[in-house]
């Protein structure tokens, strides 16, 4: 699978902030957790890596086919987790007339894999965050996406949830997929491959220790934390 | 299994308008047969029989294709717009059809030029609030269109106010109003086979679409991100329900309430997948059509318009349903 190179890019909202100029390049099968305050361009930075917004300037060399997730809860659908699952294999039968017996098969698999496979036929909708987020997650397995850009994919979840979906992000990315994903469960970012940390003084990429160290984040956020500043959870 | 309950469901269906429609055709002040009739069909019928059929049949055409093409437009709608209060008229069509019908109307023109002014008003309205909306840089698509269509529809509205003011009262001004009222009881065979190729080629689109609507009803974001074409594809399913309801209006003028209550209906029997949810509602809303232009006769000489009664059963039967699902839930 292909991973993702930026050269200069430039993200932003027209009219608005602009963040730093970015250089970077990920591995196929590397997960880079993304940090900042609220409001500091994650989500900008990850829907730009998406393709769903335009660069201010620079270029995104290569990014696969991406698939950007947004946070939990934010996708509401009426019909069941199964078909919900199944539209991952949209891209391969864009033109086609309908989903195959295949399709459902690949999202059933997908959906007992993440052990959500008792969900399959429960309306998206009627389920909770941690399911739902599941469910997307199997999704991501479908659609075969090599660039997978998840918009604080922890936001919202129980600590059950929380470990399962982390465990889904790993074996995302175990196949061979970039996995971006922001958050502010710093622990996650702890057991990242690197950091990007996305603040008031710009973009910065490191390793998690390096990265997550107390001056650092102090820098980042504007307080003082001993350990995960939203669980108290030590970093390192 | 999902397989067989669905071919149970359409035999089902489709049996429910056979038989509503040989209800129809049979009744009324020329009794016929149900077996004449078939007969009839067939070229080989009694004189009584081949006149209900000549009478009547145009007329259930008309009912039919009418009420399919404003349920599946209503269903396309709801689902694109993730709102269960979308309407076929959305766009802002109906009222531009109503327009173009009553510009034709004051104008003196022949049953066939009212209809291809409908139809035409209609696509205008809703090519204008297309392409307004295409103008806007709003992050959310839809609330653009719904807007957008809310000004396509007043304009047109408004236009189509000035038109009843300067008609005619005693000549012009009733013709107008009862056009607007709606009725199926102009529809000669010629006009109602017409508005079968309009209406057929939006349903096949719509139904083409299918998992792709579902994928449109998650927002463009997801919809990128699965790798689809958003905004063309909802382009062509705006078309698509905009063609089907213009057509519709043009034939039978305003009916409302079938493309808001079918789609209701068929969701609680179907569920939410555009690929089951908008045969299911066509099906329904050709079967609701039916029953209602039946009524609109079953009451004497002096027919109640179809899109009064529509209303006055629609609006109830809605309201039904609506608390039989939040009960539900």
């Amino acid at each position: 699978m292909s991973g993702l190179r930026l050269e200069g890019l430039v993200a932003g909202r027209t009219g608005g902030f602009r963040l730093p100029p970015l250089d970077l390049t990920v591995e196929p099968g590397e997960i880079l957790a993304l940090i900042g305050p609220n409001g500091a361009g994650k989500t900008t930075l990850l829907k730009t890596l998406a393709g769903l917004l335009p660069p201010l300037a620079g270029v995104i060399v290569d990014n696969g086919a991406p698939a950007y997730l947004p946070p939990p809860g934010a996708v509401s659908a009426g019909f069941s987790a199964l078909h919900l699952t199944a539209l991952g294999r949209a891209r391969l039968r864009r033109w086609s007339p309908g989903l195959t017996p295949d399709d459902l098969d690949a999202a059933r698999g997908a959906l007992d894999r993440l052990e959500v496979g008792d969900l399959a036929d429960r309306p998206f909708d009627r389920l909770s965050s941690g399911q739902q987020q599941l469910v997307l997650i199997a999704r991501l397995f479908v659609q075969d996406a090599s660039v997978c850009l998840l918009d604080e994919p922890l936001a919202l979840l129980d600590p059950a949830h929380a470990q399962a979906v982390e465990a889904a992000i790993r074996a995302l990315a175990a196949e061979g997929r970039v996995l971006v994903a922001s958050t502010h469960h710093l622990p996650f970012a702890a057991r990242a491959d690197r950091v990007l940390a996305v603040g008031p003084d710009g973009i910065d990429v490191a390793d998690p220790a390096e990265a997550l160290a107390p001056d650092r984040i102090r820098a980042l956020f504007g307080v003082e934390v001993a350990g995960c500043p939203c669980c108290g959870q030590a970093l390192s | 299994m999902n397989r067989v309950r669905d071919a149970l469901l359409a035999s089902v269906l489709v049996l429910l308008i056979l038989a509503a429609a040989l209800m129809v055709l049979s009744t009324g002040p020329l009794g016929v047969a149900p077996s004449a009739l078939l007969a009839a069909v067939t070229g080989r019928g009694s004189p009584e029989a081949e006149l209900a059929l000549a009478l009547r049949g145009p007329r259930l055409l008309a009912a039919l294709t009418c009420g399919a093409a404003l349920a599946g437009a209503g269903a396309g709608f709801q689902i694109l717009f993730r709102n269960p209060l979308a309407a076929p008229d959305l766009l802002g069509v109906s009222s531009g059809a109503g327009l173009g019908a009553a510009l034709a109307l004051l104008l003196g023109a022949g049953a066939a030029l009212v209809q291809g002014a409908a139809f035409a008003g209609g696509l205008a309205a809703g090519a204008l609030a297309l392409a307004c909306a295409a103008l806007t840089r709003s992050g959310d698509a839809r609330l653009a269109l719904i807007l957008c269509g809310v000004v396509a529809g007043a304009l047109a509205s408004a236009g189509l106010g000035l038109v009843v003011v300067i008609a005619d009262p005693w000549s012009q001004l009733p013709s107008i109003t009862y056009w607007l009222l709606g009725s199926f009881t102009r529809a000669t065979l010629p006009e109602a086979v017409g508005a079968l190729l309009p209406v057929g080629l939006g349903a096949a689109v719509l139904i083409w679409l299918g998992f792709r609507l579902d994928i449109l009803s998650l927002g463009d974001e997801q919809a990128r991100s699965l790798g689809l074409p958003a905004r063309a594809l909802r382009l062509l399913a705006l078309a698509a329900a905009a063609l089907m309801t213009s057509s519709a209006v043009a034939v039978a003028g305003v009916v409302g309430w079938i493309g808001l209550l079918a789609p209701h209906a068929a969701r609680l029997v179907v569920g939410e997948r555009a690929g089951r949810l908008i045969p299911a509602s066509m099906a329904l809303g050709a079967l609701f059509a039916l029953v209602i232009d039946r009524l609109a006769t079953a009451f004497g000489p002096a027919e109640i318009p179809v899109g009064l009664l529509a209303a006055a059963i629609g609006a109830p039967a809605f309201l039904i349903l609506f608390i039989a699902t939040s009960r539900r839930a």
